[in-house]
C-alpha cells in the first residue's frame, strides 16, 4: 500500500482535474448502511445505529472538503449503497447542504437516489422531492414473494408495488426499478411475466441484473458448497436475450447490458460517466474515483474510512494510473457494454490510436459475424455483440 | 593394470541399477554422507523427478578388497529404457565386464534379455546379480531358474544383494574383482583411446569420456580423432570420481576424461578413436554406429516470439544429446519450428521436458510419425516423415513403412490378451514360446507406427504391469497409407495432420476430434471439428457456441477489477493459436497427442 497522502498532496495529485468541456463530472456518495444484509450482496455495507450513521454523514462532508476547489464541476449526484433511502431526510439534507458548500455542483445537477421499497412512503417521497431528488432507483428485485425470500430481501411484492405507485405519483423525473433474474428454477415464462408486470406499471427505466455469485457472499459460499445452483450458461444467455427482446417490444431501449430506458431522457446520465471515462468523484467507504488519468478508491471498511476522515486524513486505500493500453481496454470493455458503442474518432483523439487501422481484421470479423456494426465513426455492438462484450473487448490488439 | 576393473551395470528398467551404483559408491567411500543423495549419478532434473536414468554415467572408485589390495573400479550406470539402448551400447564398448541385474520379484524381463545380448555382442564377461532380495515378493529360486533357462547363464554364479539395505554389496564388489578380467593393453604402444561418451561443460567445452585401450594420454599431447581427422591439443586429463579429478595421464586400461578444446558435441563422433599425432596407431578401434532417429515430430514455440530462443535451446541441447536431430520446418497454423528426430517416444518426451524446464519454453509438438518410404509413379523414391511433405496421392505408386520385431515377456496367463493387442496393432507372424516357470515370450512383427503410439501403455494395462517389452527394427514393408487431416471450421490444422494406415484412419481421426472438442473452449460461434482423408470427412465433432459472457454490472468500483480480469484473459489468449477465427489453446495440442486411453 502506498503511504497515505497528506491533504496537500491530495490537492496536488488529484485536484487539478481538467474539467470536461461538454459534460460535468459525476459525484457518487456511498451510503454504507442497510437494515439487514441481503444474501447475495457484496457491497460495502453494514448495519449500524444512528450514532454511526450520523458520524458517516459528517464524514462525507469532511471528505468533500478535502476536494474543495478540485476544479471539477458536477452535474450528477448519485446516492448509492447500501440503502440511501434508509437515511433520514434531515440527514440527507445536511449532507446536500454540506456538499454544496464544498464542491462546485451545478444548479441543475441531476440527483439520484437508490431506495428500498420498505422505505418509500408518501412522507419520505415528498421530502426527497423537496431535497431535489430527480431519479429514484427502486430495489424491487422481484415481484415474487418466494424469490424475495430466497434473496433475503425485507420487502414483499405488494410493498414493492405500492412503492412504485407512490413514486410515480410523486412527480420524479425518472422512476426506475431494479430486477434480478437468473435465480435457479426461474423459467423463461416466469421471467417474462415479471418483466410484463414491471412494464405494466408505467415506469421510466428498468435495470435487470443477472444474479451474480460473488465469492465472499453467503450465496457464493453456498454455490461453492453445492447448496445452490447457478443457471446453466445456455439458459442465462436465453434469459438475457429474452429480457432485451421483451423490453424492446414494450418500447424500452436496452442502451446497456442491464439497463433499459422508456425514452432517451430517462437513461442514466450518471452511470454513463462510468462507461465513457467522464471524471467522477466518489465519497464514502469503498467509493471509487476517476480523474486526471488516475483512479483511486477509498477504504472499504466503514470504521477505517471513518477513522481516517475523522482525523482529517484522506480515506484512500490505493490508487492506480492506468497505462494507455489499460485505458484503451477499459474504453472498449465499457463502451461495448452500451449500444452507443465506442466512438473511434474519440478514441483516436484521446489515446492516439486508430483502432480501425490497427484492428481492421478483428473489426471486420465481428462485423461479419453480426456482433458489431459501424455507424459513422462509432463501433456499436448488436444485441448478440452486447452479450459477448467481454470477448469483443478482449479481441482487440492494443 | 591388474588392479583395474571396468564394468557397467545393465538391467531392465527399474531393477535397481542406479541404486546399486549408489551403494557401491558409498561402500568405496567416494562420497561423504552429507553429499550423498539417492541415485546420485542421475544428475538431470528430469532423471531425478521421474526416477529413471536417461544418460549413462561413469564413476571411478577405489576399493580395498578382502585380499588387501586396492582396486580401481570404473563403473558405468546405464539406462534401462529401450529408447536409450544406444547409451548402453556405448558404455559396453569401454568395459570388460557387466553386472546383469535382475529384480528378485520381477524376474527376467525383456530388456534383461536385450541387454544381455548386447553385452555378448561386445564379448563381455557377465556377473548375474539378483537385486531387491529384501522385498517380501522376492522369489530368488524362481529368478534363478529364469536366469538359467531364459538367459542361459549359470545361476549358481549369481550374487544376491539388496541395493536398498546394502546386503551383499561386498559380495558384489568381490565378484567384480575376482570374476571380471582386468583390461589388457600396453601403455607403451601407440595410443588408441575410445571415445564412449561426451558431455558439454559450459566453461570447458566438450568433455570427452574415454577408455584408453593402448598407449597413454597426457596433457599437452597432440591428438588425432581418427574418423573425423581432426587434431586437438590435450588441455587436461583426469578421472571421473563424481567430480572431475585431474591426473597426469591416463594409461592403457584406464577410464577417464579428456578436455581438448572441442567446441560442440556434434563436432566429434562417439565411438571415434583418439590417437597420437606424432605416433599414430595403425587403425582405429572397431567403430560404433550412431543411433538413428525413428520417431519424428515438429516442435513449435507457443508464441512466435520464442522462436529465436527455441533455436538457441536446441543448439544447446544438441551439445550433449547427439541423438537429437533437427531441421527447420514451418506450419501455416503454428508458424516456424523444427522437425526433430528422436530415438523413441520417451526420448521425445525427455527433449520436450528439458526444453520446457531448462529453457522455459512452452511448445507445441506435432503428432509423432515414423519415416515412410514412398515410391512415385515415375519410379522416384522418397523418404517422408513429415505429413506436410506427403506427395499428392495420385502420384504415389506405393508406400512402405518400418517394421519392428517386438518381443514381449509375460506370465502365461496374459498370452491371449497380448496376442489380441498385437493383432489390433497389425502384428504379423506372431509366435510364442515357453520360458521358465509359466512364462512366455511372444514375438511379433509389427509396424513401428503402431508401437510408438500407446503400445507400451496398453501392454502394461493388459498384463497388469507384468509384461515387458523390447523391440528391434527389422525391415520396410508395403503399407496402405493415407494422410488424415484435421479441420477446424473447415481450415486444415497442418500440425495435426498425420500419416496412418487406411484401416486406422477413422479411429485416429475420431480420437483427435474428440480430444479437441474436449479441450478447445467454447467460443462465440459454433466450431466444427472434422477429420478428413482427401475430400472425405471421416469423423466429426462440434463445439457449441457460448452466447453470453458479459457481466451484469460494471460501475465505478468494478472497472479496475474487471479490466484486470480481461487483461489476464488476454494474456491467456496470447498462448492461443489462431486457426481462422478459432482460438486453440496449447493444452488442446498437448491433449490430442496424449495417447493414453483413460
Ligand atoms: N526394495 C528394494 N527396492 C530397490 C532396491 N534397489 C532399487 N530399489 C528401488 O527400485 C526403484 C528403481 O531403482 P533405480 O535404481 O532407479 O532403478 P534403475 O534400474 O536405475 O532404473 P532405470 O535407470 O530407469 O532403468 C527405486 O524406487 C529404488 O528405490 C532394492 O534392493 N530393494
Ligand atoms: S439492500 Fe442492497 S446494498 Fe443492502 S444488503 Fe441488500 S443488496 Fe446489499
Ligand atoms: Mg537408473
Amino acid at each position: 500500500m502506498p503511504p497515505i497522502p497528506t491533504k496537500s498532496e491530495i490537492r496536488n495529485r488529484y485536484l487539478l482535474m481538467k474539467p470536461s468541456p461538454s459534460t460535468g463530472a459525476g459525484l457518487y456518495i456511498h451510503v454504507p448502511f442497510c437494515t439487514s444484509v441481503c444474501l447475495y450482496c457484496d457491497f460495502a455495507v453494514t448495519i449500524a445505529g444512528e450514532e454511526r450513521r450520523n458520524a458517516w454523514a459528517v464524514g462525507v462532508v469532511r471528505e468533500a472538503e478535502m476536494y474543495a476547489d478540485c476544479g471539477l464541476t458536477f452535474d450528477t449526484i448519485y446516492l448509492g449503497g447500501g440503502t440511501p433511502s434508509s437515511v433520514v431526510p434531515e440527514r440527507l439534507d445536511s449532507i446536500f447542504v454540506g456538499l454544496r458548500g464544498q464542491l462546485e455542483i451545478n444548479e441543475g445537477a441531476v440527483c439520484y437516489l437508490e431506495a428500498n421499497p420498505e422505505d418509500v412512503t408518501l412522507e419520505t417521497t415528498t421530502l426527497w422531492r423537496q431535497l431535489g431528488v430527480d431519479v429514484v432507483s427502486l430495489g424491487v428485485q422481484s415481484f415474487d414473494d418466494e424469490a424475495l425470500g430466497f434473496l433475503g430481501r425485507q420487502h414483499s411484492a405488494s410493498v414493492a408495488l405500492a412503492a412504485v405507485e407512490i413514486l410515480l405519483a410523486a412527480g420524479f423525473h425518472t422512476v426506475s426499478v431494479d430486477l434480478i433474474y437468473g435465480l435457479s428454477g426461474q423459467t423463461p415464462g416466469g421471467w417474462k411475466a415479471q418483466l410484463a408486470r414491471a412494464v405494466s406499471l408505467g415506469i421510466d427505466h428498468l435495470s435487470c441484473y443477472q444474479l451474480t455469485f460473488h465469492e465472499d457472499t453467503l450465496f457464493g459460499r453456498r454455490l461453492a458448497h453445492g447448496l445452490i445452483e447457478q443457471v446453466p450458461e445456455r439458459e442465462q444467455a436465453e434469459l438475457f436475450f429474452l429480457t432485451h427482446e421483451v423490453l424492446a417490444d414494450a418500447g424500452f431501449e436496452g442502451y446497456e447490458v442491464s439497463n433499459f430506458a422508456a425514452a432517451t431522457r430517462h437513461r442514466s446520465r450518471h452511470n454513463q460517466k462510468y462507461w465513457d471515462h467522464t471524471p467522477y468523484l466518489g465519497l464514502g467507504p469503498s467509493a471509487h474515483s476517476l480523474a486526471n488519468g488516475r483512479r483511486w478508491w477509498n477504504r472499504r471498511k466503514v470504521r477505517q474510512w471513518q477513522t481516517a476522515v475523522d482525523s482529517g486524513r484522506p480515506p484512500i486505500e490505493d490508487e492506480e494510473r492506468p497505462s494507455r493500453e489499460e485505458l484503451l481496454l477499459e474504453a472498449l470493455m465499457l463502451g461495448l457494454r452500451t449500444t452507443d458503442g465506442v466512438d473511434l474518432n474519440r478514441i483516436c483523439e484521446r489515446h492516439g490510436i486508430d483502432l480501425l487501422a490497427t484492428n481492421a481484421a478483428t473489426i471486420d470479423r465481428f462485423c461479419k459475424s453480426g456482433h458489431l456494426h459501424m455507424d459513422e465513426s462509432r463501433l456499436r455492438p448488436t444485441l448478440t455483440g452486447l452479450a459477448i462484450a467481454d470477448t469483443l473487448a478482449r479481441s482487440f490488439n492494443l | 593394470m591388474d588392479d583395474i576393473r571396468s564394468f557397467c551395470i545393465i538391467a531392465h528398467i527399474d531393477h535397481g541399477k542406479s541404486t546399486l551404483a549408489d551403494r557401491l559408491i558409498q561402500h568405496c567411500g567416494a562420497v561423504t554422507d552429507r553429499e550423498f543423495r539417492d541415485q546420485i549419478l542421475d544428475s538431470m532434473d528430469i532423471e531425478r523427478e521421474r526416477g529413471i536414468t536417461i544418460k549413462s554415467n561413469t564413476v571411478t572408485l577405489e576399493y580395498t578388497a578382502r585380499d588387501g589390495r586396492t582396486y580401481r573400479l570404473n563403473l558405468i550406470d546405464t539406462p534401462g529404457h529401450v529408447d536409450f539402448s544406444h547409451e548402453v551400447r556405448r558404455s559396453l564398448m569401454s568395459c570388460e565386464g557387466a553386472l546383469l541385474l535382475v529384480d528378485a520379484a520381477q524376474g527376467v524381463e525383456a530388456q534383461t534379455v536385450a541387454n544381455l545380448y548386447l553385452a555378448l555382442e561386445y564379448d563381455l564377461e557377465m556377473v548375474p546379480v539378483i537385486n531387491k532380495i529384501d522385498l517380501p515378493a522376492a522369489d530368488v529360486e524362481r529368478v534363478k531358474e529364469e536366469i538359467e533357462e531364459d538367459l542361459g547363464l549359470d545361476a549358481d554364479d549369481a550374487v544376491l544383494c539388496s541395493a536398498k539395505t546394502g546386503d551383499g554389496i561386498e559380495e558384489v564388489l568381490e565378484a567384480i574383482i575376482q570374476r571380471l578380467p582386468p583390461p589388457a593393453g600396453d601403455p607403451e604402444a601407440p595410443l588408441q583411446a575410445l571415445i564412449f561418451d561426451a558431455q558439454y561443460d559450459p566453461y570447458r567445452g566438450v568433455v570427452l569420456l574415454v577408455r584408453v585401450m593402448e598407449g597413454s594420454l597426457r596433457r599437452g599431447q597432440k591428438i588425432l580423432l581418427m574418423h573425423t581427422g581432426k587434431e586437438y591439443d590435450v588441455e587436461e586429463v583426469g578421472l571421473l570420481q563424481l567430480k572431475r579429478v585431474k591426473t597426469d595421464e591416463l594409461a592403457a586400461g584406464m577410464v577417464g576424461y579428456v578436455i581438448a578444446g572441442v567446441k560442440a558435441v556434434s563436432e566429434i563422433a562417439v565411438g571415434d578413436t583418439i590417437t597420437d599425432v606424432e605416433a599414430p596407431a595403425d587403425a582405429p578401434l572397431p567403430g560404433y554406429k550412431e543411433a538413428k532417429s525413428v520417431v519424428f515430430s515438429s516442435i513449435y514455440p507457443m508464441s512466435t516470439e520464442e522462436y529465436p530462443e527455441l533455436i538457441k535451446a536446441l543448439e544447446k541441447l544438441k551439445l550433449n544429446d547427439a541423438a537429437l536431430t533437427y531441421e527447420k520446418d514451418s506450419s501455416a497454423a503454428l508458424g516456424f519450428g523444427f522437425r526433430c528426430g528422436f530415438l523413441g517416444l520417451l526420448h521425445l518426451e525427455v527433449v520436450q521436458e528439458r526444453l520446457r524446464r531448462e529453457y522455459d519454453l512452452s511448445l507445441i509438438l506435432s503428432a509423432p510419425s515414423v519415416r515412410y518410404r514412398i515410391t512415385l509413379t515415375d519410379g522416384q523414391e522418397l523418404w517422408v516423415d513429415n505429413p506436410s511433405l506427403y506427395p499428392d496421392p495420385g502420384s504415389i505408386d506405393g508406400a512402405e513403412e518400418p517394421y519392428i520385431k517386438a518381443s514381449v515377456m509375460m506370465p502365461e496367463r496374459y498370452v491371449g490378451a497380448v496376442m489380441e493387442l498385437c493383432r489390433d496393432r497389425r502384428g504379423e507372424n506372431t509366435t510364442f514360446s515357453y520360458l521358465a516357470v509359466g512364462r512366455v515370450e511372444l514375438t511379433s512383427e509389427m509396424p513401428l507406427a503402431e508401437v510408438i503410439f500407446d503400445f507400451y501403455d496398453r501392454l502394461k494395462s493388459v498384463t497388469q504391469g507384468y509384461g515387458s517389452f523390447d523391440y528391434e527394427m527389422i525391415d520396410y514393408r508395403p503399407t496402405d497409407l493415407v494422410k488424415v487431416d484435421i479441420l477446424v471450421n473447415a481450415e486444415v490444422v497442418d500440425a495435426l495432420s498425420q500419416l496412418v494406415h487406411r484401416d486406422k484412419a477413422r479411429a485416429r481421426a475420431l480420437h483427435y476430434c474428440e480430444r479437441l472438442a474436449d479441450t478447445i473452449p467454447r467460443q462465440q460461434f459454433k466450431i466444427a471439428i472434422q477429420g478428413a482423408v482427401g475430400g472425405d470427412i471421416i469423423a466429426r465433432k462440434t463445439i457449441n457456441a457460448y452466447r453470453k459472457d458479459v457481466t451484469a454490472k460494471c460501475y465505478g468500483g468494478d472497472i479496475s477489477r474487471k479490466r484486470k480480469l480481461l487483461e489476464k484473459q488476454k494474456k491467456g489468449k496470447k498462448r492461443m493459436k489462431m486457426v481462422g477465427a478459432v482460438e486453440i489453446p496449447q493444452s488442446a495440442f498437448v491433449a490430442v497427442l496424449k495417447t493414453d486411453r483413460d
